[in-house]
């Protein structure tokens, strides 16, 4: 169905944006809670334990690095195309923020604090629950919110792999004209950006108060960050 | 399935050559066929590398004159920071196959349309990472300089830049990795690079290709991301500490 | 970051007039970004030309020449194989009879590479006489014969300043493909079968959700409506279907994975996928471009019979060869190459 510019067709469509949308988020939402269960827990016993950290540097450095198309199509090849092996590829993407954040949030939490927990006899899982975690928060969901907004761009390119989603709608000119291509567009960075607002907001909720920054200039540079972390490797 | 021999038809027909077949890793779809791989790597593979490598390093180039030229500009006028900053965040923020997508409209299914998305991609790391690494310079530094005769032209190129040459580095790193993986996205408005094998291996399901394409952009985005490492550990040794995140 | 307040480097005296030339360089960096924007808005139909040369051919590209220019073809391709082979097949011959050819294959589906031949973008590619008539003329008189296909093709295109060359001998068209067992199980043997089938799931590449020649004939023409709808990169139709993710797929008749037997391909009596021969469409003022161009390309088209396709479309989709190669072993075999 073509219409002349984007907004048109977009309302003249909502039940498309609106399945593939909810296609779309649900393919990033569980490949994050995949990857949050593996790697959070891993990289929150690892930095309890400040060993590890040349491993956490590595998958920092490598996952980072790791072209996100390049990751899809090895999947593709080995495991095939669908719902399920486009998650794999996801997953693959969005652990080693999380792990490499949850590490080093662990690990850098003040010492003096913790020695204090210890001098009061607390065990150490009681240290980790009551003392480490809680300070190691901030930095944690910060990892949280990063991989979120990279799976949700990312998954654009889940409609090459079979895996569904807003990216079906970009590809396919030939059906939805240029209009659809555009209102395909703009709706996944206000999906991506949508995301990163609510998480940004979550993370304001659990930082303690004392750490939280204003000033204009903090917020440029918070902006400029955020959409830093945004786009992320693609 | 064994290759027909020559085949010639009724009069008028035409000769149908033997193509020579496949292997039956190859014919069966086998997971990874290295024979296959090795048989068509310099007429398959290393023009893609090549073209990958070229897309990457015009990209991260142009990038680095603009946004460079820029972060100097705003780091002396400090004004023009914010515009900058956003514009190049907005860029930023689309995701790359719909921004890539969108410029089509404009300019058409080729390579320098592909290199105006990637450029637009690397614009705010770089910028961002320069001009943090200008503000950090230790304004004992620059007072020195200053005490020393130095006009503000000299401070900058022999004392702020050389200072700021890590940061610098590492927004290269990060911008120049960033560009691989989006150029392989690139491919599919014609840039062509390792992307396009990852297409054509879309095209003909096969799993050969997909893995080899892959693999091949992987290891040229770990491979030249620990090249930018070690040559900015050599440039400057001093500078060991880190000081943007990288 | 921020410097420590105080030594701010604005303390510092500038010299004369140095924020003032700053200041214009800026203005000035903005404005030139603000006018290659501008700019590249105004040339959305020139054809910005660096070679891309795709896996699809090994044979020679030119380099940066624009489409103006004499003696120079701009060819392009659709995005699967027999089109690679097709491309290749013109450009090798083309290029043995001195012409120089600047080859953009795998642009897209029929109507992204109509567009890019309306603009300019490219002077010519290898297309589908139903396709012209039914997708890029939206003519949907229904017609029983290839000839008459090729006639209601070249009409339309002679009103809108195209040439066509002469059809090849070989057709393919779009079917609807089923796995060996459902045609069993539901009895299936015309694509009107398939509205027995309480629900299936069809799979097929994006642009054939909305086509007449697609599943919107299929719902008009043969009363089918009873599925879903799976978007599929070209390519990926009969990993697809061998795995159980689709029920249908689209395929092209002469798809050398046919041969093997696993499938069933459903008639279609009433012809809602139209005939499909390959004829290249030229703008009308590049059919000079080169000495003798309509010409070979009929010689390379009046080879392409059935057979010849898809032993050529087995040995690219199956064994993997280089479509380049393959075109060059088969024009050398025919002494045009």
């Amino acid at each position: 169905m073509r219409s002349s510019d984007p907004v048109s067709f977009f309302l003249n469509n909502l039940s498309l944006f609106g399945d593939k949308t909810a296609a779309h988020v649900e393919l990033s939402l569980a490949s994050i809670g995949v990857a949050f269960a593996i790697c959070v827990p891993l990289g929150v016993w690892l930095g309890h334990l400040h060993r590890g950290s040349f491993l956490a540097i590595s998958v920092s450095n490598i996952g980072r690095a790791l072209p996100s198309l390049a990751v899809i199509s090895i999947g593709i090849g080995i495991l095939g195309i669908g719902f399920r092996n486009t998650m794999v590829a996801l997953i693959i993407l969005a652990g080693p923020v999380m792990l490499t954040n949850a590490y080093v949030a662990v690990d850098g939490v003040d010492q003096d604090a913790v020695q204090a927990a210890r001098a009061m006899g607390m065990t150490p899982l009681s240290v980790l629950l009551r003392v480490e975690l809680p300070l190691a928060l901030p930095l944690i969901f910060a990892g949280i919110r990063t991989a979120t907004v990279y799976v949700i761009a990312t998954a654009t390119l889940a409609t090459f792999a079979g895996g569904g989603g807003l990216g079906d709608i970009i590809v396919n000119e030939p059906t939805y004209g240029t209009a659809g291509v555009v209102a395909g567009s703009l709706a996944i960075a206000v999906l991506a950006f949508a995301f990163d607002g609510l998480l940004a907001l979550v993370q304001l909720g659990v930082t303690p108060a004392p750490l939280r920054r204003q000033g204009r200039r903090q917020r440029v540079d918070a902006i400029v960050e955020a959409s830093w972390e945004t786009g992320g490797r693609r | 399935m064994s290759a027909p021999a020559e085949l010639v038809l009724a009069a008028g027909g035409p000769v149908i050559p033997n193509f020579g077949g496949g292997s039956s890793c190859v014919v069966q779809n086998h997971q990874f066929c290295l024979s296959w791989f090795e048989h068509n790597w310099s007429s398959v593979f290393e023009p893609r590398l090549v073209e990958h490598l070229e897309l990457t390093a015009i990209a991260v180039g142009v990038g680095m004159a603009i946004a460079f030229t820029a972060a100097i500009i705003a780091y002396k006028q400090n004004w023009f920071e914010t515009p900058f900053s956003l514009l190049s965040a907005f860029l930023y923020t689309i995701p790359s196959l719909a921004l890539f997508e969108l410029l089509v409209q404009v300019t058409g299914i080729n390579r320098f349309t592909a290199e105006i998305g990637l450029v637009s991609y690397t614009l705010l790391i770089l910028f961002r990472n320069t001009l943090t690494g200008l503000r950090g310079v230790p304004p004992a530094s620059i007072e020195a300089a200053h005490a020393m005769g130095l006009t503000p032209r000299q401070t900058l190129l022999r004392v702020e830049l050389p200072l700021a040459f890590p940061a610098i580095m590492a927004g290269i790193r990060i911008a120049t990795v960033t560009t691989i993986s989006l150029a392989t996205v690139a491919a599919y408005i014609g840039a062509g690079g390792l992307g396009e094998l990852i297409f054509d291996a879309i095209q003909s399901g096969f799993k050969t290709e997909f893995v080899a394409a892959g693999v091949l952009a992987i290891v040229l985005a770990i491979a030249l991301d620990i090249v930018l490492v070690l040559l900015q550990r050599a440039i400057t040794p001093w500078s060991r500490r880190r000081l943007a995140p990288t | 970051m921020r410097a420590v307040p105080g030594s701010d480097i604005k303390d510092i005296p500038p010299r004369a007039g140095r924020r003032h030339r700053l200041r214009a360089l800026a203005v000035l960096l903005l404005a030139v970004l603000a006018a290659a924007l501008v700019a590249a808005c105004g040339s959305s139909s020139n054809s910005s030309s660096t070679t891309s040369s795709g896996t699809a051919s090994t044979g020679s590209t030119s380099t940066s020449a624009s489409s103006g220019s004499s003696g120079t073809l701009t060819l392009g391709t659709k995005n699967f194989t027999e089109e690679f082979i097709v491309g290749a097949l013109y450009q090798q011959a083309l290029t043995a009879k001195g012409c120089k050819i600047n080859y953009k294959p795998n642009i897209g589906a029929t109507e992204v590479i109509d567009k890019a031949l309306t603009s300019g973008q490219i002077d010519a590619y290898p297309e589908y006489t139903g396709e012209s008539v039914a997708t890029v003329a939206g003519i949907n008189t229904p017609v029983s014969s290839p000839q008459q296909e090729y006639n209601l093709a070249k009409a339309f295109y002679a009103k809108r300043g195209q040439v066509m060359s002469q059809m090849t001998p070989f057709f393919d068209t779009d079917a609807i493909a089923v796995r060996k067992a459902f045609a069993q199980k539901y009895g299936l043997v015309s694509t009107g079968d398939l509205k027995k089938v309480p629900h299936f799931t069809l799979g097929a590449r994006p642009e054939f959700l909305n086509r007449e020649e697609g599943a919107l004939g299929m719902k008009k023409v043969y009363g089918v409506s009873n599925f879903t709808f799976k978007s599929l990169a070209l390519g990926l139709q009969y990993q697809a279907l061998d795995s159980g993710a689709v029920d249908a797929i689209d395929v092209f008749t002469t798809d050398p994975q046919l041969a093997s037997g696993k499938y069933v391909v459903l008639k279609d009596p009433k012809n809602i996928f139209g005939f499909q021969n390959i004829a290249l469409v030229v703008n009308k003022n590049k059919v000079n471009a080169c000495p003798g161009l309509m010409s070979t390309v009929d010689a390379v088209n009046r080879l392409l019979t059935t057979p010849a396709i898809i032993a050529m479309n087995k040995a690219v989709a199956i064994d993997h060869q280089q479509p380049g190669a393959v075109a060059a072993a088969f024009l050398k075999a025919n002494h045009l190459g």
